[in-house]
């Protein structure tokens, strides 16, 4: 799967990722941090806006840049890097609010063919873990590299 | 070019590395997530295939 995406930057650990999203809106800094949980080798996935003067992360701003399926992919790619150099880890991903869950789910969706070659995915719901499955509405999504 | 035909089929990007993120390693940024991750590990655990 080789959708457009932006440039990554990122620390030497691979746990925290940076890229511009260009759009309408201008160019709007991002920040990807892959954190531990309680839980050895499980990984919360999130990303937010960084802002240039504070250098806070907003991860709950739209930021309306025309550019969400590029912001996806770029975010995807943090994921393929990450996975490469942490082999066995799983990673959480939930978005702040319902939209953006639908968002996430619309994405693996459109690609869940290109994903599962790679990575196990699971989906959220009704309070239990299932294999991802197209319609269904998750609240959040564990991937897992093949 | 064999190097770059690897890194194409494997869908790595080229990241480049900036020593200056190192500071969000340590800081607890997104950490309303990080709770909402460990509190599903609490209540629902893992997905069972990979148990």
């Amino acid at each position: 799967m080789q959708l457009p995406r932006y440039e990554l930057i990122a620390e030497k650990t691979l746990m925290v990722f940076e890229f511009t999203s260009e759009g309408p809106n201008g160019n709007i800094q991002k920040l990807i941090k892959f954190s531990e949980t309680s839980l050895k080798n499980f990984y919360n996935l999130a990303f937010g806006d960084k802002d240039i003067v504070s250098g806070e992360i907003d991860d709950t701003v739209v930021s309306n840049n025309g550019d969400s399926e590029k912001v996806l992919a770029t975010v995807v790619a943090s994921v393929y890097a990450f996975t490469n150099k942490y082999k066995d880890v799983l990673i959480y991903v939930t978005g702040s609010t319902k939209s953006r869950n639908r968002l996430y789910r619309m994405g693996i969706s459109k690609y869940l063919v290109e994903i599962k070659r790679d990575f196990h995915v699971f989906g959220l719901i009704d309070g239990a873990w299932e294999k991802f499955q197209h319609g269904k509405e998750y609240s959040a999504f564990v991937a897992k590299r093949k | 070019m064999k190097d770059i035909k690897i890194l194409n089929q494997k869908n790595l990007p080229v990241v480049r590395i900036d020593n200056s993120l190192e500071k969000y390693v340590k800081l607890p940024i997104f950490q309303d997530k990080v709770d909402n991750a460990n509190e599903v590990l609490r209540t629902v655990g893992l997905p069972k295939v990979i148990k």
